[in-house]
Parts: structure tokens; sequence; C-alpha cells
């Protein structure tokens, strides 16, 4: 009789819990899917830095408000192959012909590792696949070709990429709208984008990367310099390793609602085995 | 006080679907606390649940280990083997460790959701159940689920008595004098069990019973609370929330929904519907 007493507090418990999480549904943060009615002309770059050093940079426009990952790859024109895992989105195996051939992927010794810089900010780590990952006007997405062990180093910043691409960004609007860009190297890539780097797994293009996307002839620069990109990493590093790739820090009300949720199914839990031992005694 | 038979195949069905349609660790422990409540609740009296718990618990702490051993991607390696182990070789990082522990609680709460079936209703229970066209495949397949263990205690009985007669095993051989045995005891038995079957009236057509059961406003919401648990994780997925959590190549809190928390408390109502059983 006493367990039943505790019952309404219980549920009392079970109750503000719903009502926290409720009323946490509706605070922003929640996942949205972005609008689609801004049009207009924007870019977002690409840096994908190979494991020798060597660095691939373009930049892309879109009429859309965001694109994905995978359009800005596939509207780059640089040759890449990828492998879905469930809802983690795709990961990319292969790009620009490194590696030239693989088995497994992510590879087992290096992998490319993903990054995104919103609004010219320092790279952070991308915990989603590129298909998951969606980038404004002034965003950019970074590919690293890094081992499979420790933190993985930014690629270079992304700073000047679009910058030199204005004037052209518009000219070639269109042009490479049906382009199969995972299967061959745009014109302009300096870094040896090499058609078929594996296979090309997955249907390609997106509508929008055949309606809105449209390829810039972007000022591509391979080989960057050394000490250059050295110097982008160090600054880049501190930001990944301060600021947390995932969701942005503090109050989290769904972790405070599953934290209330399970915490009270714990004692619930731990209340009903008291009063099974106590049936047995 | 109870709950039909159909309303926890529905339960069960939908706990385990909301265990398996995310890798996100906090929805699948929240699953395995409500089916353990549910489990405690409900479990009649002289079965226990902590031998299950237990097997459970070491399972899903051997699929975090493979997890740990097989995958070497991560930021924050904590130890290394040797790189010329086979498999293993490697370092060894907090990020395969956090995502072999998620793994490892999604087998914990999907076992769990499907345990009340074993453990608090009968096998005729779960038969009747069944959708109509599903009854005789549910039939089957709980058939050959007990012939496994009727194969094993078999085997167990005949290699006793091949070693009592003097038998020890000596090269791949000698074990045909226990395995020939073995085979031609399942065959007669499940030929026994196929008469007995047909002497009930197996495939005359559904099973009656004697008393029907009426749905109580509990069958009702325990039904309609998983569903929408169900409705809520499949929605949003197909919405295109981020609803799994991957903690490659840094570990990271996983993100949660709200929405989807109040999802995971609905499966939870069998167990806080039922009284505390003091006595």
């Amino acid at each position: 009789m006493r367990g039943l007493r505790l019952l309404p507090a219980l549920a009392a418990t079970a109750a503000v819990a719903a009502a926290v999480a409720a009323l946490a549904a509706l605070a922003p943060g929640s996942p949205l899917v972005p609008s689609c009615d801004a049009a207009g002309s924007h870019r977002a770059a690409l840096v994908a830095q190979h494991g020798d050093g060597s660095v691939v940079t373009r930049c892309v426009a879109f009429d859309a408000a965001s694109i994905t990952g995978e359009a800005l790859l596939d509207s780059s024109g640089v040759a890449w192959s990828g492998q879905t895992f469930g809802g983690f989105g795709i990961a990319v195996c292969a790009l620009d012909a490194e590696p030239a051939h693989y088995s497994t992927c992510p590879g087992k010794e290096s992998y490319w590792a993903v990054f995104v810089s919103r609004g010219g900010g320092a790279w952070q780590l991308a915990n989603v696949g590129i298909s998951s990952l969606t980038l404004a006007d002034g965003d950019a997405e970074g590919l690293r070709y890094v081992p499979a062990a420790g933190l993985p180093a930014p690629p270079p910043t992304p700073a000047r990429v679009c910058d030199s691409a204005g004037a052209s960004a518009g000219a070639s609007a269109g042009a490479s709208a049906g382009a199969s860009p995972r299967a061959s190297g745009a014109a302009g890539s300096t870094a040896a984008a090499t058609a078929g780097a594996g296979a090309t797994p997955g249907g390609g293009g997106t509508a929008g990367a055949t309606d809105s996307l449209a390829l810039a002839a972007s000022g591509a620069t391979a080989a960057a310099p050394a000490e250059g990109a050295g110097a982008a990493d160090a600054s880049s590093r501190a930001g990944a390793a301060s600021g947390s790739p995932g969701p942005t820090p503090g109050f989290d009300p769904g972790l405070v609602a599953a934290a209330v949720v399970g915490g009270g199914l714990a004692g619930l839990a731990l209340l009903r085995l008291a009063a099974a031992r106590r049936r047995v005694a | 006080m109870s709950i039909a038979p159909r309303a926890w195949l529905v339960w069960s069905l939908a706990a385990v679907t909301v265990a398996v349609s995310t890798n996100n660790p906090v929805y699948r422990g929240l699953v395995a606390l409500a089916a353990l409540n549910v489990l405690l609740a409900w479990l009649p009296a002289g079965r226990r649940v902590r031998p299950l718990v237990l097997v459970l618990a070491v399972a899903a702490g051997l699929a975090a280990l493979v997890n740990v051993l097989a995958g070497h991607t991560g930021a924050d390696v904590f130890a290394r083997l040797p790189a010329d182990w086979p498999l293993v070789g490697g370092a060894l990082t907090l990020e395969s460790l956090a995502f072999g522990g998620a793994v490892g609680l999604g087998l914990l709460a999907a076992l769990l959701a499907v345990a009340p079936l074993s453990l608090i209703l009968e096998p005729h229970d779960v038969v009747d159940a069944m959708p109509a066209p599903l009854e005789r495949t549910g039939i089957a397949v709980a058939t050959s689920l007990n012939l496994v263990s009727g194969f094993g205690r078999t085997f167990t009985a005949v290699s006793d008595a091949q070693r009592m007669r003097g038998w020890r095993p000596r090269g791949l051989r000698s074990w045909n004098e226990v395995l020939v045995p073995v085979v031609l005891t399942a065959i007669e038995d499940s030929v026994l069990l196929a008469e007995a079957m047909e002497a009930r009236g197996f495939g005359a057509g559904r099973r009656t019973s004697l008393a029907d059961r009426t749905w109580s406003r509990l069958d009702v919401a325990v039904m309609g609370t998983a569903l929408a648990a169900v409705a809520l994780f499949v929605g949003l997925r197909l919405a295109g929330a981020e609803i799994d959590w991957y903690p490659y190549p840094t570990l990271y809190l996983p993100s949660i929904n709200p929405a989807l928390i109040v999802g995971c408390l609905g499966l939870a109502l069998p167990g806080l519907a039922a009284p505390m059983r003091s006595r």
C-alpha cells in the first residue's frame, strides 16, 4: 500500500516532465526544414586538402536558399564517390582520385574528414554526412584526407575562395547544370580531378543541381604552400577544439527532459525491485 | 487488472520499432527503461527477470567491446594495441566505445521489448494475438523455435547415454554415434508433434475461446500510445529531423528532440499504470 501511495507522486513527476518536454518542443532549435522562398545568387566554397598537402578549391553559385554538401560537391566538378550510412548520410570515400582504389569506406588508415565553416567562421567538424549537411550563402564545405586515429586537422581557410570567382560566377551559370559531377573533373581543375575515382554509387545530381545550381568557374588552386596551410590549420584547429562540432552548446531542453524521464523510470524500476524483494522475504 | 494479448503484441512491436529506428543512445536507453518497468510491473509470480537482464547486459557489453576493438576511428585515443595484431590492432578510441555502447543499448532495448511476449504472456495468448493471416506462420515459427531447445535436450540426453555405454569422443568420426541418434530422434519428435497438432485440430480454422475478451480503456491506451510513439519516430525521420547519433570523428552529446522523449514516455504507460505490488 505504501507503494500505491507513491504512484501519484511518480505520475505527477512524469506529467511535469511531459509538460516540460511539450514546451521544449516548441522552443527554437527543433529540426526545421529550411524555407526556400528566398531567391538569388548565393555562393558556397569548397576546400579539399589531399593527404600530401595539395589543395583543391571551388566556388559554387546557387539560387536556392541553401545547398547540401553533396550538391555542392556534385556542382563543383571534382570527381568523388561516396557511400550512404543510414541516417548519417553519405560519407566521402574517394575524392579527386584519393584514394585511387578502396575496399572499405571509410578507410581504415585514412579517410575524408568533413568540415563546415559558417559565414566565414572557423572550421567545425561535421558529425553528419555530406548529404545531411546544409550550406547557406557564405558558408564553406571543407574536406581533408586525414589519418583514421586522432583529431582530424581542418583544411586551409576558405576565406578567399569565392572572392576571385565573383566575376565568373554568373557567366557560367547553367553551363554545367547538366554535367555529371561524379564522373569527371571540371574544366579549370588543376588538381587532377580524375574521372572514376572508385565506384560512383548513388544517383548523381539532385533537382537543385540541375535547375538552380550553377558551377562557378572558380579560381582553383592546387598545392597550396605548406606554410600558409599550416598557419591556417593552427588557427582553425583551435576553433574546432573549442567548439562542439555537434549541437550548439548551452541549455538543451531535450537533454533535460530525457534526464527527468530517464531518472523517473529508473527510480520506479528500483521501487518495483525493492517491492519484489519484500514480497520474496 | 490485465492487458489484452493483442495490446501486448502491439506494444512490443512498437517498442522494437522505436529501438531499431534510431541509434541515439538516449532514446534507446529510455525504451530499455520503459520495457524494464513493464516487465517488473507485470511479471507473473514465479518468473524472474534478473537472469534475462544479466544475459542481455553481457551481450550489450560484448557488442560494445567488439566495436572498440574492431573500429579504430575517432579523435580521442585512450589506448593502442600492437598494429600487427589482426583486426584488433591499432588505436582504441572513445568514439568507438560510445558507438559500441549505443549498439549494445539498442540490442538491450529491443530484446527487453519482446521479452513480455514470452515472460508475461502464455504461448497460446501470443498465437491468439496475431492477426488471422499470420496465425499459422506464428505457430510454425513458435514450433520451430521450440524444436531448437528440444534438439539441445536430445543431444545432451543421447551423449550422456552413449558415455554411460563407454563411448568417448575420439575424432570427428566418433561423433557419428551421437549425431545419428540425435537426428533420428529429432525427426521422430517432429512427426509426433505434427500428429499431436493435427489431433488438436491444427489447420481446421482459427482457434476459438470460451470467453470473449472486451477491450478495456487500458488496452486502448496502451495500443494508442505505442502507435503514437512509432508515428512520432517514423514521421520525424521522414520529415528529415535528426534523430540519429554518430560520435565520429569526435565525441559529442546526442541532440534530443523533446517530442520523441514524450513518445518514449508513452511506451512506459503499461509500467506506470500497473499498481505497485507490495505483498
